[in-house]
């Protein structure tokens, strides 16, 4: 075992790193390394030295995947001590349990779920001696920042024995972090391989794809493997499907694979069957990736809302893959960047950007104040404000006013305040229902808001129910609609029974707290569930819908928590309405086998196989492949039918179908069916002439003005535009024809009245429903600060 | 010279502070601390009433206690039986419970690495007859134990009583003849603040017993234990730690108090006034959390009462 770690000669850093005894000072330990430069080894040495001395170590990896590959590879280096892998995914027969682990390897989100149920995981948190925190820049990423924040800031005081060992490459404020820790620091930009930097220019955007083929032909043709980086899914496939015409073996690389295809890629790129791998962020972090060369094909991201500049920290960790030891002198990145607007020297020069809190924002901040009341480690505004007077956030004077945010949580019913039993003390803060539900299912305190909206607007379809839960912070995926979709997405959306997309559109947007491009992705996202609970084939879905088959199934896991917390907010709303009225016990009746049609992809008749206990949603499936579609079928169905089911014994066939006869008077097939009207859906209203799509976005991009033309940018990549003798762009658009959205930019910048016009009309409101609108509106919540910024 | 005690369960080094700590769910801060006492102390100590149910892993060294000072809280009496003395405990509504001494020696023998006999204190201004009843009482349970123990692996300890510096002078003469492993003196906590007297009282002992060790029941005050180990106390036991921090205080700085301290600062609160009375060595990542930083002085001197 030891061996496996001294026989490797050391990095100057590493050897710097243990010569200092960084590692054991007993301080808290930032370690900034260059990615490839042995920041794993060091944690090794560390999580032995724990381990050593009888105690436990926590390694947290940003990514299910790596942890995934580190558990396999640690279970052989560290044996015979036990290494467990805990990421929230279904643990193998003899996965040790939290309690057996030594070395607990888990995501950021399991740590977070491990303290806020503290009491029930006592017997092995006071034991751990370390926690390194890989890839410490997350503390920057919305929503994930702010709970390894959260989950660190409880670790600590719960254990405050607990060492941090927090190990990046790119922090921008390495020594504010330190301070914050009040940890001891190291920082070296050694690296094993040295980069070497090249800056390919186009002059038109449609120049990129060819200019790529050329870099990486030249890296393939001298024996060395390339890393692509694009900015989309799509965008990868394309690029690849090129390459392979250029006579590369090239593969795409992306989120919507799932996880054995992006694997055999990977494989394919070590072993030197691939020679270029064109991907998307996914490999931005985490897995070793080794090649000779990076090229960063787009220097612009998509950040949810609109194209920026790629930040210098992600820049570096995409072209930290560059340069595999031992093999290459040199790791060579290149960026291919417009003529026009070379890339910031920044990216060169590795001038990352400050880490900043995400408990800075206030709907990431009120998720933490719930789930430390519900967990009962903090219980008065006093003691709220002196656990979060240690966060990050409050360290870079950034931290919003709890008690503002407590005098919300109370408003809107997820803690309440009683007065304390000791006389001068503090009133008590106790979370509500609704606040438990939230802590304990990981949720935003604005989902179980949107839910609690969501039973008062009842009666609700499933079409209805989907869309909110698809409408929640915490849903994932998003698929994001394209201005193209939009008439095919109307057009499915039309016939759904809802009541909901009958309502007003302000009512609409008022209960979902979603408006734009995010409620279309909504509904979107609702059509893909909704159809696979209907043809229970999520690849037939995936290719109706223009999504990845992986993308469905995360979006049923998804879909699948948020349902399972709509139920217990259900239920808990009956329990205060005794005896419940029936539209509850109806809704809770259509959540629970909801739940289960998207799980399993059922459709509604089948579902009520469920009703008969034992019966879950995979034995529904298999009920329904041997033709017994519905409860009534079963109930008329003798034991010989049930025959058919592998594994079904006649004694439990015979109790199903007497089951099924008792429930059927009360729970016929035809208990969840519905036949209701469609959604009203408003016409575009947007003048003839004038390309709705292209103005909409001319309107949110930025014109600068480059000698005898105009730099536009805002969109996937700037564009030149020239407007003598007559307007002319670079980009695809014009090339086919089009007046395209960058010479429309700069048409409405010169003042051009007739198109001033019709961007009027084009962001007119009207009461009714309009994805056209929907689509050119903004994603921002219209009322409540709860929902967090990306 | 430094003195050591062997038990099964190791080895303890003197001098040595002994956290008390309590099974069960009696006091909600003893589960979130009792974790973490082998980081921070060698030993651990648990009275017989708080150590009747099932008994949680802590390893390191198990005290008990005999729970004899229960004679002191209301509805608490000393009987003598067959000439041992028994611990009685009445409380409104319940059956009166009598303690005997082969009940704690049962329970010792069961759990206990270093057992106490079961012993009566004397609080200042006590009869002076009951007082003489009480020491007789615990002289007679003491010698009964030592004869009675199975467990030869088990360090028994004697208590030592008295009313004054004479009575606890007489009461060790009695016992130090015998083969107890250490002695224990009981009743210095309603006289810690007589400091003059609590050390002629420890050397006083001390002279008697030889290099046998010497325990101190209930004394955590930081000052005064370092004194009394200099003046031939080996260990002594204490859970001020404990209630010092559910109060929201620090041991040893009483100006400072956090009038509303969250379960962890409880927490936190605990194992800091255990480092600062014992001699183990704090990881220098606690010390942010386990001393008062800048800001946790801010936070503490907004909550300030004097």
């Amino acid at each position: 075992m030891r061996r496996m770690i001294v026989n490797r000669p050391m990095s100057p850093a590493q050897s710097e790193v243990l010569a200092a005894g960084l590692l054991t000072t007993g301080f808290n330990c930032i370690l900034q390394m260059p990615t490839g430069s042995g920041k794993t080894w060091l944690a090794e040495h560390a999580i032995r030295d724990s381990l050593a001395r009888g105690r436990r170590a926590i390694y947290l990896a940003p990514l299910r995947a790596l942890a995934s590959e580190l558990g396999e590879r640690w279970r052989a280096l560290f044996a015979p001590f036990v290494v467990g892998v805990f990421t929230g995914e279904a643990p193998g027969p003899k996965a040790p349990s939290f309690a057996e682990a030594q070395l607990l390897i888990m995501t950021p989100e399991r740590l977070d779920a491990c303290t806020r149920s503290w009491r029930a995981q006592w017997h092995w948190i006071p034991e751990v001696d370390l926690i390194v925190a890989d890839e410490l820049h997350l503390l920057g990423e919305p929503r994930r920042g702010a709970r390894l924040e959260g989950a660190l800031l409880r670790m600590l005081r719960l254990n405050p024995f607990a060492r941090v060992l927090g190990l990046s490459a790119t922090l921008g404020n390495r020594l504010e972090l330190a301070d914050w820790l009040h940890s001891v620091e190291y920082g070296s930009d050694w690296r094993p391989v040295p980069l070497r930097w090249r800056t390919v220019t186009f002059k038109k955007a449609a120049e990129k794809p060819a200019l790529t083929a050329g870099v990486v032909g030249e890296c393939a043709t001298a024996g060395g493997r390339s890393l692509v980086f694009v900015q989309s899914r799509r965008r990868s496939e394309q690029l690849a499907g090129l390459l392979r015409e250029a006579g590369i073996r090239a593969e795409h690389h992306h989120g919507g694979l799932d996880r054995p295809a992006r694997a055999i890629v990977e494989e394919g790129i070590r072993s030197g069957r691939i020679q270029a791998v064109v991907a998307t962020s996914t490999l931005e972090m985490g897995v070793n990736f080794p090649v000779r060369q990076v090229v960063l094909h787009d220097l612009q991201t998509f950040d949810g809302e609109e194209f920026r500049p790629l930040p210098v920290n992600n820049v570096w960790q995409r072209a930290g893959r560059a340069g595999r030891p031992g093999l290459d002198d040199s790791g060579e990145v290149v960026l291919i960047a417009p003529a026009w607007a070379r890339p910031p020297r920044a990216y060169e020069e590795g001038r990352f950007e400050p880490i900043r809190s995400r408990l800075a924002e206030p709907a990431e901040l009120a998720e933490q104040l719930v789930a430390e009341v519900a967990s009962g480690l903090c219980l008065s505004t006093a003691q709220l404000e002196s656990a979060f007077g240690r966060s990050l956030a409050s360290h870079q004077r950034r931290l919003p006013s709890v008690g503002r945010l407590v005098g919300e949580m109370l408003q809107a019913g997820m803690l309440v305040e009683k007065a304390a039993k000791v006389e001068g003390k503090a009133p008590r803060l106790r979370a509500t229902p609704l606040g438990h539900i939230a802590a304990r299912h990981l949720l935003a305190p604005s989902t179980l808001l949107l839910f609690k909206r969501a039973v008062e607007a009842q009666p609700l379809t499933f079409f209805d129910l989907l869309f909110v839960a698809c409408s929640s912070p915490d849903c994932e995926p998003v698929l994001p609609v394209n201005f193209e979709e939009l008439e095919e997405v109307a057009g499915l959306v039309g016939p759904e029974p809802s009541r909901l997309l009958r309502l007003p559109d302000s009512e609409v947007r008022s209960l979902l707290q979603v408006g734009g491009k995010r409620a279309l992705a909504s509904l979107k996202m609702a059509l893909v569930l909704r159809r696979l609970t209907r043809i229970g084939d999520p690849a037939q879905v995936a290719d109706d819908l223009d999504c990845y088959p992986y993308e469905v199934a995360r979006l049923q896991e998804s879909v699948d928590r948020l349902l399972l917390a709509f139920e217990a907010l259900v239920r808990s709303v009956q329990k205060g309405a005794e005896p419940p009225p029936q539209s509850l016990v109806d809704l809770l009746r259509r959540v629970t086998a909801l739940r289960r049609m998207v799980v399993a992809g059922l459709d509604e008749s089948a579902a009520t196989l469920t009703f008969v206990p034992g019966i879950g949603p995979k034995m529904a499936r298999r009920l329904v492949a041997v033709g017994i579609r519905h409860i009534e079928d079963l109930a008329l169905s003798g034991p010989e039918d049930l025959a058919k089911v592998q594994g079904l014994s006649p004694a439990r066939a015979t109790r199903w179908i007497s089951a099924a006869e008792a429930l059927v008077p009360d729970h016929s097939a035809s208990t969840l069916r519905e036949d209701g009207p469609g959604a009203t859906l408003a016409k575009g209203g947007i003048p003839a002439g004038v390309d709705p799509y292209r103005l909409r976005r001319a309107l949110e991009l930025t014109v600068v003005c480059r000698g005898a033309g105009f730099e536009v940018s805002g969109g996937l990549e700037p564009h030149l535009v020239t407007m003598t003798p007559v307007p002319t762009c670079d980009c695809a658009d014009f090339v086919k024809g089009n007046t395209c959205k960058h010479v429309m930019a700069v048409r409405l910048k010169s003042g051009d009245l007739e198109l001033a016009r019709a961007a009027t009309i084009v962001t007119a409101m009207t009461e009714q429903i309009d994805l056209q609108r929907w689509w050119f509106g903004s994603s921002q919540a219209p009322l409540s600060q709860l929902r967090a910024t990306p | 010279m430094t003195r050591e005690l062997k038990t099964r369960s190791g080895t303890i080094k003197f001098p040595a502070f002994i956290p008390v700590t309590t099974f069960g769910n009696h006091f909600p801060l003893d589960p979130l601390v009792r974790p973490y006492l082998p980081l921070l102390a060698q030993a651990a100590m648990v009275s017989y009433p708080y150590a009747q149910g099932p008994v949680p892993s802590l390893r390191i060294p198990l005290f008990v206690d005999s729970g004899g000072f229960a004679c002191l809280l209301p509805g608490g009496r000393v009987e003598e039986e067959d000439g041992l003395g028994v611990l009685v405990i009445e409380r409104e509504g319940e059956e009166a419970r009598r303690i005997h001494p082969r009940e704690v020696l049962d329970l010792q023998e069961r759990i206990a690495d270093v057992a106490f006999t079961l012993d009566f204190p004397c609080p200042p201004g006590l009869d002076k007859n009951e007082a003489s009843r009480r020491v007789a009482l615990s002289q007679a349970n003491s010698l009964w134990a030592l004869r009675n123990r199975r467990r030869r692996d088990l360090p028994l300890f004697a208590g030592v009583q008295g009313l004054y510096v004479d009575g606890y002078r007489e009461s060790v003469r009695a016992l130090a003849g015998e083969h107890f492993d250490g002695f224990a003196i009981g009743g210095l906590v309603p006289r810690a603040r007589n400091h003059q007297l609590v050390l002629e009282i420890v050397r006083d002992v001390r002279k008697e017993i030889g290099e046998r060790p010497l325990h101190l029941f209930g004394l955590g005050q930081p000052d005064l234990i370092s004194r009394l180990f200099l003046e031939g106390a080996d260990s002594a036991d204490s859970s001020s730690y404990l209630r010092f921090a559910a109060d929201g205080r620090q041991l040893g700085n009483t100006s400072l108090r956090n009038r509303d301290p969250s379960p962890t600062e409880r927490l936190n609160l605990a194992l800091r006034n255990l480092a600062s009375v014992g001699t183990f060595r704090v990881p220098l990542s606690a010390t942010g959390l386990l001393w008062a930083s800048p800001h946790w002085r801010s936070q503490m001197s907004r909550q300030i009462t004097t």
